[in-house]
């Protein structure tokens, strides 16, 4: 890594000047599974962590578009079969009610507890969450490249809806770590979604 | 001038300034994840034996995590 500086654009991604640690490898385990099934988008407190906020954390969030039952025995046994337990139960049946009613479900590794995916059901109706998902950004650390929201977005949305002293520094160092590359733009477009989500 | 942190926002500023300059102090924040995650996984193993997967549920509800 020649590039001294914490991170760089190199097209349409964003690249950590990193390499890989065990929280990395984790959800990189992990996704590599859930892609095979479905779409995903990376939120909240890892995207901060992986561009270098220092706190610890016992979960990943990651959205998940509602699919069918079917589909969902497929995922799940897939996991299961790659050494992921879930919190929630060992059947895909009794799992499923969660993904319809948009609840979430937890995934950690066998014989662990932390970290966890917190594995969250979306569809249309959770208006910002869809939003996000419809507007990925790709983000690498060392190989391993995955999706998140728009960096804007996640800042505000950590300010305006989760406001918590936790999220406050995460925004915080967002806007200062990514500096050079935030738009103003960005920020009035999405500002307007967020907030109907904070009413 | 240089900024004096005051608050703990002050830090994380004053972090994330350094660390978008300066690539290398990633590798403490790696060693704290790690560290973090070695720490929690040892905790775990030791506290639910035997059955793992029924052990955790039963602490999981008795946290309020599910």
């Amino acid at each position: 890594m020649e590039n001294k500086k914490g991170y760089y654009i190199d097209g349409d991604a964003i690249i950590i000047n990193r390499k890989l640690n065990s929280l990395d490898n984790f959800l990189r385990d992990f996704l590599e599974i859930l892609k095979k099934h479905s779409d995903y988008l990376v939120v909240s407190g890892y995207v901060s962590i992986s561009s270098g906020r220092t706190r610890g954390t016992e979960d990943i969030d990651v959205l998940v578009p509602v699919m069918d039952k079917e589909k969902f025995r497929v995922l799940f046994e897939d996991l299961t079969k790659s050494e992921f337990w879930c919190y929630q139960g060992d059947t895909y049946e009794n799992i499923y009610d969660y993904i319809e009613h948009k609840d979430s479900i937890r995934f950690a590794r066998e014989k662990q507890m932390f970290p966890n995916i917190e594995f969250i059901p979306i569809d249309e109706t959770r208006k910002a969450k869809f939003f996000e998902f419809s507007h990925p950004q790709k983000i690498k650390i060392d190989n391993f490249e995955f999706k998140i929201p728009p960096i804007e977005f996640e800042i505000l949305y950590k300010e305006i809806v989760l406001g918590s002293e936790k999220d406050i520094a995460d925004a915080r160092h967002l806007r200062t770590f990514f500096r050079d590359n935030l738009k103003e733009e960005k920020f009035k477009e999405f500002e307007s979604v967020i907030k109907e989500e904070a009413k | 001038m240089k900024k004096i942190p005051v608050k703990d926002l002050d830090y994380v500023e004053l972090y994330a300034e350094n660390l978008r300059e300066d690539s290398s102090l990633f590798e403490q924040q790696g060693e704290l994840v790690d560290s973090q995650i070695e720490s929690s996984v040892s905790i775990f193993k030791e506290k639910f034996k035997e059955d793992f997967k029924k052990a955790a549920r039963e602490y999981l509800k008795s946290v309020g995590l599910i």
